[in-house]
């Protein structure tokens, strides 16, 4: 307690292993002892081969899933269920259809319990950070997919969680409007100064966002390497045709590279 | 011309849609008008338009639409909700368990094929002629399709956004009520209007034989007495208890789920 809040690890990950069975009864190690601290505020990606485990880490971490072994530990305490101080956002912009914009952003409130007076007047808040203002009353079928993802983060962001688990937000996504979110993601994040857990298959978005990309090694599972990345804040477009910025996405590139033939050939 | 005439009949305008409406049921008048100028000429087969509507408007004018009328509407009025609820409520049960699942639903599946309707003498003979025996018998046929399309849409229910209302720390009852019912509400609502045409169905069936007014009893009483004309006047008034259903449970579906469409 006596340590400054900035130092402090808000999410530790100890030993973590998940075994799926599958429906043959043989067992697939998606996990396999993962190791990760978080600090308070960071921004952290997570970047592997699909079917490393990635997904499968988020929903333990957002206490979806149980895991094998190890533990999750938010702000100290064991996760064993979903709680106020994390929030999801998945791939598949998961909007309720028949509510509106605001309804959808006001969801997780509503669900705790807020009035919906308070809940509308937070998500409004949130509704304007995202850019939605002027959609409050539309419904997701009426939107860009773009627009459905940014409704998707206001929601997940309303419940004002300490971390916000990202699984492949803007992969739906075409390249012109990812590149548009993921300067919004760095905007909302640098305004809120939430803690970030995002996982991504573009090596060049997990640079652009991050304070440190994890690579994660081919099924199963684990921390292959941590990539820290040193450029200032804060960012913008430019920086992805510095000389820095690409030798770091080379350098992430290379590691899955051979990771992925390490895996073909067992 | 008839290119433009056309096109605005395949339009989705109020207008094109009532013009359609119009358009088939005038040629259906024709039709029948024709046939029964030339090929049935017999009148205890058939009997033109014009003597059904004034078979029609004397039922009116008698008081006998309207006593009826009123037996009819009542029984399915009571027991037509009550298959609903019965029917949605089963169907919850059936969802919520894998075991009730697999036990209830064979069971189920078979006395779904059985006709019931064949079942109609034998209520009869137990409940006796009148309101029971068509509360009953409507309730059995209207039940089934409500129970089926009620557990294929909770079971139908999006994997996703369970799992994001679970994310949020939703409770069983909140994912219940904000994501599988909602979900499940337009499938249970197509089941109501298969639902809506058995009734009808039943009802009739139930009224043959086992009563003293109704719907059903009148087209039983009207073709006794070989009176073709009001015969088809009521089944056309039962024609339009169907349609008038149709309308209302379709519109009603369409506008619980209008990402549908989309
Ligand atoms: N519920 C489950 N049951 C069985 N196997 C699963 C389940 N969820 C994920 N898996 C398997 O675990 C592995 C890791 O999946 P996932 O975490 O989704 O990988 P990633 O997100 O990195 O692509 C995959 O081989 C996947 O098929
Ligand atoms: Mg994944």
């Amino acid at each position: 307690m006596a340590q400054s809040m900035n130092d402090e690890h808000i999410l530790e990950i100890d030993n973590i292993g998940k075994t799926f069975r599958r429906r043959d009864d043989t067992d697939l190690v998606a996990l396999d002892d993962i190791n990760l601290k978080v600090k308070k505020g960071a921004f952290i990606s997570i970047v592997g081969a699909s079917g490393s485990g990635k997904s499968t880490l988020l929903r333990i971490i957002d206490g979806l899933l149980e895991p094998n072994g190890g533990t999750v530990k938010v702000n100290g305490k064991t996760v064993t269920k979903p709680g106020k101080d994390r929030a999801m956002v998945f791939q598949n912009d998961s909007l309720l259809p028949w509510k509106t914009v605001i309804q959808n952003v006001a969801y997780g409130l509503t669900l705790a319990g807020v009035k919906w007076r308070d809940a509308a007047k937070t998500a409004q808040g949130f509704i304007d950070l995202a850019g939605l203002s002027g959609f409050e009353n539309q419904f997701p079928h009426q939107l860009s997919g773009g627009m459905r993802q940014r409704v998707n983060v206001a929601r997940g962001m309303a419940v004002d969680p300490d971390i916000l688990l990202l699984d492949e937000p803007f992969a739906a996504l075409d390249s012109q409007t990812r590149e548009i979110m993921q300067t919004e993601l760095l905007r909302i994040w640098q305004q809120t100064g939430k803690t970030v857990l995002l996982i991504t298959h573009q090596i060049d978005e997990a640079v652009f966002l991050s304070d440190e990309v994890v690579v994660f090694s081919a099924r199963p599972g684990t921390v292959r390497e941590r990539i820290p990345v040193p450029l200032a804040r804060p960012r913008n477009l430019d920086i992805k045709r510095s000389i820095e910025f690409v030798g770091l996405v080379d350098q992430i590139w290379k590691l899955i590279e051979e990771e992925v033939k390490a895996a073909a050939k067992t | 011309m008839l290119h433009k005439l056309n096109r605005f009949l395949n339009g989705e305008t109020y207008f094109a849609s009532v013009a359609r409406f119009v358009l088939s049921f005038g040629s259906l008048l024709i039709i029948w008008q024709i046939l029964t100028a030339t090929v049935v000429t017999n009148r205890l087969l058939l009997v033109p338009p014009f003597e059904v509507f004034r078979a029609f408007m004397d039922e009116i004018a008698s008081g006998e639409m309207w006593n009826n009328a009123q037996a009819t509407v009542f029984a399915v009025g009571t027991s037509f909700p009550v298959a609903v609820l019965v029917g949605v409520l089963m169907g919850v049960v059936l969802a919520s368990s894998r075991a009730i699942s697999l036990m209830g639903g064979p069971m189920l599946s078979a006395l779904n094929s059985v006709p019931i309707i064949a079942l109609a003498p034998l209520f009869i003979a137990w409940l006796g002629l009148g309101f029971a025996s068509k509360f009953v018998l409507v309730l059995l046929v209207a039940v089934f399709p409500v129970v089926v399309t009620t557990e294929a849409g909770l079971r139908a229910a999006d994997k996703n956004l369970i799992e994001t209302a679970r994310s949020f720390n939703a409770t069983r009852l909140q994912i219940f009520t904000t994501v599988t019912f909602p979900y499940a509400l337009p499938f249970i609502v197509s089941g109501v209007r298969v639902a809506w045409a058995r009734a009808l169905v039943g009802i009739v069936v139930a009224e043959f034989f086992g009563s003293f007014a109704g719907f059903g009893f009148a087209v039983m009483a009207a073709s006794q007495t070989f009176d073709t004309a009001t015969l088809l006047a009521y089944v056309i008034v039962l024609g339009g208890m169907g349609l008038i259903g149709s309308v209302i449970f379709q519109s009603l579906e369409e506008r619980l789920a209008p990402w549908r469409k989309a």
